[in-house]
């Protein structure tokens, strides 16, 4: 029998929830809410009575009344996961039901990277898709609260379907070097508001060409590296052209740069129902130049009902190459795991292993199931390709027109789109 | 006849800096008095890269100009490029008060909405230029003044840069005691001197090949429609020919100026180039074929982005002008035909307009932008009526730049 987890089975009705745990993932919603209509029901989960009170979320909880006593955690995770253990029961009645279920944190304190694991294994435990989406601390904020934001993340890693990870460096440094603070927290939140509903988009639009499921989770499950993301609307005239200028610009992608790391993206664009096939094979043709040729690109459309509705262009993906197990034996892992009291007990195998020795290999792989795939997979690496070349330009401002470098010589990169 | 006015036009290139002194005259003839140039070290894609090199070259090329025209230097007229200029087109209105006539002050007041016009923070603007009026959204109106209405607009070509970078080009010149009057974008000044009246009224574009960028500007209908900055120039063919021919970057520098042809047929000379054997280098032989490819790949490329950029603005055969080709680059063989390929129209080469002074400087186009300097000092030092307007914004901007 397959086993296949709630959300692939109720297509008929999409139920996201949308979760923000602390301080920072109470205040990124926050902004979400006021920026925009916000398509989803909200869930604020915090330690601090304070800022639940003062949240615009639809639906609060003050989690760990007993641990500490609506004081917040201190940044202290120990605490932060006591205060969830202590009311596991009410946010456990609080996601009943849904199966999409969208967590937002900033990782590095303690209701962050305390609670969001548990919150995450939750979620999970109930059947829903999980898609975190959570930003890591400025590295001047210390050493304490990265190894804080590291440990939660590869815990959240375990639970979560997928995974946005924001460095706050990263985009503080790639906005605006010189803004002002306020300035710099917006732009950030606004990024995040424009990756959380491009990705509600892709997973509750039906379209000519529907992202399926396991495409945005192959892209996106089990990265602990930081999310590659860009978008771009545009409208009127000449909108194709906008869409893909203002989508390479942004400002996630270094202009357009990083592309050419990502293993794997996923390109969803959604527009008018006067959205053409020409239209959408040229925005493909511009985005797939600034790839590599070993990049493997899911591709969704969506047409919304409204004629004015502007095209838009989300790339989403993850920085730097594959490291780990391709999706596929994930998901198969994922599924053994679900129907591993099926299997021969562990304890019949040893018997076995003196009377038959040939098949003594397969049933103790068979015996471990979830051992198996790291055995199996052979890392097959890419042969490197040549280093780009940029001679006497290496050390300096890079010109990059349309996403392409074009320091490095002219005549190598025609015999590379060759 | 008294001494006119002795203008200073300086320009730091990525391959040269060149200055200027000459004198202009009443009648707009510019006459050259002395040219100094140094070679430049420490500037890269037209800014400094480093500072104490760069200042250095500049103080040898002003001494080298103040030796050869007798004249004592004291300040200049400063060219500036790099890719974070920027251009973009603006509409701006005002209401007309009153009697619905149009007057000086609603002029003077939709010339100092500049501080409306949303920018980077970290950048300013250079130049600000009026391309025309609308009077009740009715267009084609030369001078408003007089008109009866009630709302006046105007369309603007608004020219920025990070404040930054553009201040440490100035600082440069300043260090060696040189005061700066103002900074005017290279493709600006270029425009001054090898365009006329009648070229800009039928559309043209001048584009300059630097050693490390390229500036554009076109003009159409008479006014600014777009200019710009790509940082590819020169040094990109050099540092194409050191990677695809494997020979050092002095070579290839020697070669591209000597032997450099972007055609792709009729070579001149023999199929193969031999390089002669130098310390450090042992002699090559060269495919003539693979040169002209490498510089034809680049350039056609370059005007590729140009042919693009150009088109969002005005279509490119709507041009009666032409091309204009200038900088450095353009001395290249061949460069000629990869333009006219790629544009479809007729591509000339920058001939400096009523200039006096010795021959050699006003044909040489790596020094069209150091002369359309002295030109441009003029225009704004002359009350000419045309150029008030002008004359209003540049002491607006030296103020600023003067105030930091």
């Amino acid at each position: 029998m397959i086993i296949f987890p709630r959300y692939l089975a109720g297509q008929s009705e999409t139920q996201s929830l949308f979760i923000a745990l602390g301080n920072a993932g109470i205040n990124i919603m926050d902004r979400l809410i006021a920026q925009a209509s916000f398509p989803m029901e909200t869930l604020a989960i915090n330690t601090d009575q304070q800022s639940i009170s003062n949240t615009l979320a639809s639906k609060k909880i003050s989690m760990g009344q007993m641990t500490t006593h609506g004081l917040g955690t201190g940044g202290d995770p120990e605490i932060g996961l006591d205060a969830v253990k202590e009311s596991s029961g009410e946010i456990q009645r609080a996601i009943e039901g849904r199966n999409i279920i969208f967590i937002c944190a900033g990782l590095g304190g303690g209701t962050g990277s305390g609670a969001t694991p548990l919150v995450a294994e939750l979620a999970k435990q109930n059947g829903a898709l999980v898609i975190a989406v959570v930003t890591s601390p400025f590295s001047f904020e210390g050493r304490r609260r990265a190894q804080q934001a590291a440990t939660a993340l590869r815990e959240i890693t375990r639970f979560a379907d997928a995974i946005l990870h924001f460095e706050n460096d990263r985009m503080a440094e790639l906005i605006a070097p010189h803004a002002e603070v306020g300035e710099t927290f917006s732009v950030c939140d606004s990024l995040l508001f424009r990756a959380i509903s491009s990705l509600n988009r892709i997973v509750t639009s039906n379209g000519p060409i529907p992202v399926s499921l396991p495409d945005m989770l192959a892209v996106l499950r089990h990265s602990e590296d930081s999310c590659l993301f860009g978008c771009g609307d545009a409208g009127g005239d000449d909108r194709v052209r906008h869409v893909i200028d203002a989508t390479l610009r942004s400002p996630l992608l270094d202009r357009g740069r990083l592309l050419h790391d990502a293993g794997r993206l996923l390109v969803h664009i959604s527009g008018p129902p006067s959205l053409s096939m020409e239209e959408v094979s040229e925005i493909m043709k511009e985005i797939s130049k600034n790839l590599s040729a070993s990049a493997m690109l899911n591709l969704g459309v969506s047409v919304s009902q409204d004629p004015y509705s502007p095209l838009s262009v989300a790339i989403i993906g993850r920085c730097g190459e594959e490291k780990r197990a391709t999706p596929q034996i994930k998901a198969t892992t994922d599924l053994s795991y679900l129907t591993q009291p099926s299997p021969t007990p562990q304890p019949a195998s040893k018997p076995q292993q003196t009377e038959v020795p040939f098949f003594e290999v397969p049933v103790a792989h068979a015996a471990h199931p979830t051992e198996k795939p790291p055995t199996q997979k052979v890392e097959q690496p890419l042969l490197p390709l040549d280093p780009v070349t940029r001679g006497r330009f290496d050390k300096i401002e890079p010109t990059i027109v349309e996403g392409e470098d074009l320091d490095v010589p002219t005549f190598l990169r025609l015999k590379l789109k060759k | 006849m008294a001494r006119e006015k002795i203008h200073v036009g300086l320009e730091i290139g990525t391959t040269k800096v060149c200055a200027i002194v000459a004198e202009c005259r009443r009648d707009g003839e510019v006459r050259l008095l002395g040219v100094g140039e140094s070679p430049s070290r420490g500037v890269r894609k037209g800014e400094i890269v480093d500072f104490q090199n760069a200042s250095n070259c500049v103080h040898d090329a002003l001494s080298d100009a103040e030796e050869r025209s007798d004249h004592e230097i004291k300040s200049v007229w400063l060219a500036v490029t790099g890719s974070h200029i920027e251009s973009s087109n603006h509409r701006r209105s005002v209401t007309i008060e009153g009697g619905g006539e149009i007057t000086e002050k609603e002029i003077e007041d939709i010339a100092s909405k500049d501080k409306e016009v949303i920018l980077p923070k970290e950048n300013d603007i250079l130049h600000s230029i009026l391309q025309q009026y609308y009077v009740d959204g009715r267009d084609g109106v030369i001078d408003p003044i007089g008109i009866g209405g009630s709302k006046l607009e105007a369309d603007y070509h608004i020219i920025h840069g990070v404040v930054n970078r553009i201040q440490s080009t100035i600082r440069c010149v300043r260090k060696i005691g040189i005061d700066v009057e103002d900074v005017v974008v290279n493709s600006v000044a270029s425009a001054q001197i090898i365009l006329d009246d009648q070229k800009k009224a039928s559309g043209v574009v001048v584009i300059d090949i630097g050693g490390g960028v390229t500036d554009y500007i076109v003009y159409h209908n008479g006014v600014v429609r777009q200019s710009g900055v790509i940082a590819i120039g020169g040094d990109h063919i050099t540092n194409d020919l050191c990677i695809g021919l494997r020979i050092p970057i002095t070579r290839a520098e020697k070669l591209k100026i000597e032997e450099g042809s972007a055609s792709l047929e009729n070579f001149a000379g023999a199929e193969k180039i031999t390089l002669k054997n130098d310390t450090g280098f042992s002699g090559k032989e060269i495919d003539r074929s693979m040169l002209n490819h490498i510089i034809h790949s680049r350039l056609h490329e370059l005007f590729g982005i140009l042919r693009n950029r150009i088109q969002d603005v005005v279509p490119i055969r709507l041009l009666g002008s032409g091309i204009i080709l200038t900088g450095g680059c353009s001395l290249i063989k061949g460069v000629r035909e990869v333009a006219e390929s790629v544009f479809e129209v007729p591509v000339h080469f920058a001939h400096a307009q009523s200039v006096t002074g010795p021959t050699s400087a006003f044909d040489n186009p790596q020094l069209s932008t150091c002369i359309g300097l002295v030109k441009y000092a003029h225009a704004v030092d002359t009350d000419y009526p045309q150029e008030s307007f002008l004359n209003r914004f540049i002491s607006s901007i030296s103020r600023k730049l003067h105030l930091i």
